[in-house]
């Protein structure tokens, strides 16, 4: 009995103390964390759409089929838009890879950018590189289809990493329809204007 | 354990000796995913390094409190503490580090190669041998996983680093996890030769650790 009570004195200890150990290293790195995310998130929204000159604002938000919020913003310089933004993720094989998709005028791709995301080093991370990450640029809506072969028109699966592709290629989709759904219409009636 | 320390030996054992991966054959697991590139491989290593320095230093400080029925759960919450506020700080502090290596400290905790050097060397040792053997078997861990992270990168993709040497991709194969599997086997056999060879070793016994 006396024995058991050491035990399990001795292991409540350690917990206290490591709980304590963490718990004070959160305290104080949870808001220096937080201001930097919040910084690299703006930096990163400036970068999708670098012709910008107003402040890019938050236009509303939107469900993805996995049934989490998300915003997406109007880019404008002087007023006309230049840009849709979207922030997105998609369901990889361990984590959610949270994305950042730009549309030019004319609704196609701008431009693709990975957050941040838990895949496995060296197989799920190869969706950062810019091999598989450029194919994006300059698809539209109904060219966003995920092919195990080579191919231009759509978008080449990495081997090795068919479920972080799969993943990237729902996410980057679910935010290009969800713009082309909020603003598809005035783009078009725009570019008929233009075209007269 | 004897009172004077050679930490000479305590560190060629760690790198050469017992290196975790050659030798000890532990860790196996994370030293096939993560070489498929030298960047990972390095980064992963040097995560592992300090881990394995903390761990062991705690562990030392610790001998006499931690009651040895409970030792594996004390040891595992130490291994947890230590990765869990190296995740944090570096998460706030060092972002540009933690954008790189962030997703390899987490998965430190289930290592093999961090509790075996708990129980086997730091619980039966002193403060300072204890962190000389964490760094020295950190070392020979990193060493390894650079080695096996330059074969596969240069034969499998043809670059080091991710800069682009051959232009070709000669051995595909190696940087899938196949190919981990055959460097692994490839490597170890090598060392086992030169130990033989030049150093008149009876090459790695495997296992028995």
């Amino acid at each position: 009995m006396k024995e058991m009570l050491k035990i399990t004195l001795s292991l409540v200890a350690i917990f206290i103390a490591a709980g304590l150990i963490m718990g004070v290293t959160y305290k104080y790195t949870s808001p220096v964390r937080f201001i930097a995310e919040k910084k690299e998130k703006e930096e990163a929204l400036k970068a999708m759409a670098p012709d910008a000159t107003d402040p890019i604002n938050p236009a509303g938000n939107w469900t993805s089929s996995h049934g989490k919020p998300y915003e997406y913003y109007l880019a404008t310089s002087n007023g006309k838009p230049v840009a849709y933004i979207s922030s997105t993720a998609g369901k990889g094989y361990s984590s959610y890879i949270a994305m950042l998709v730009s549309l030019d005028t004319d609704l196609k791709i701008k431009d693709v950018k990975i957050l941040h995301h838990g895949e496995t080093p060296g197989l799920g991370d190869q969706v950062e590189d810019q091999g598989f990450l450029g194919q994006f640029k300059g698809k539209a809506l109904s060219q966003i289809v995920l092919l195990k072969t080579e191919t231009k028109e759509n978008i080449q699966a990495i081997s090795g990493a068919t479920i972080s592709s799969r993943a990237v290629t729902n996410g980057v989709k679910d935010a290009v329809q969800t713009l082309v759904d909020k603003y598809g219409s005035g783009v078009k009636m725009a570019a008929q204007g233009v075209a007269k | 354990m004897s009172n004077d320390v050679n930490y000479g030996t305590i560190i060629k054992n760690g790198i050469f000796g017992e290196n975790p991966v050659f030798r000890l054959a532990l860790s196996l697991c994370p030293a096939v995913a993560v070489t498929s590139g030298v960047k990972n491989g390095f980064l992963m290593g040097v995560a592992v390094f300090f881990v394995m320095i903390m761990v062991n230093g705690t562990v030392s400080l610790l001998r006499n409190f931690i009651n040895p029925k409970v030792r594996i759960p004390s040891y595992m919450f130490i291994i947890a503490t230590w990765v869990t506020v190296t995740d944090l700080v570096m998460a706030a502090y060092a972002r540009d580090v933690y954008k790189q290596m962030g997703l390899y400290i987490m998965l430190i905790v289930a290592f093999a190669i961090v509790l075996s050097r708990a129980e086997m060397f730091a619980s039966k040792n002193k403060l300072l041998p204890s962190i000389v053997d964490g760094a020295a078997m950190g070392m020979g861990f990193l060493l390894a996983l650079v080695l096996l992270g330059i074969f596969r990168e240069f034969l499998g993709k043809g670059s080091l680093w991710g800069y682009q040497i051959l232009g070709s991709k000669p051995l595909l194969i190696m940087i899938l996890p196949t190919g981990g599997f055959f460097a692994m086997g490839l490597m170890m056999g090598w060392l086992n030769w030169i130990d033989r060879k030049f150093f008149g070793g009876t090459g790695g016994g495997g296992g028995g650790h």
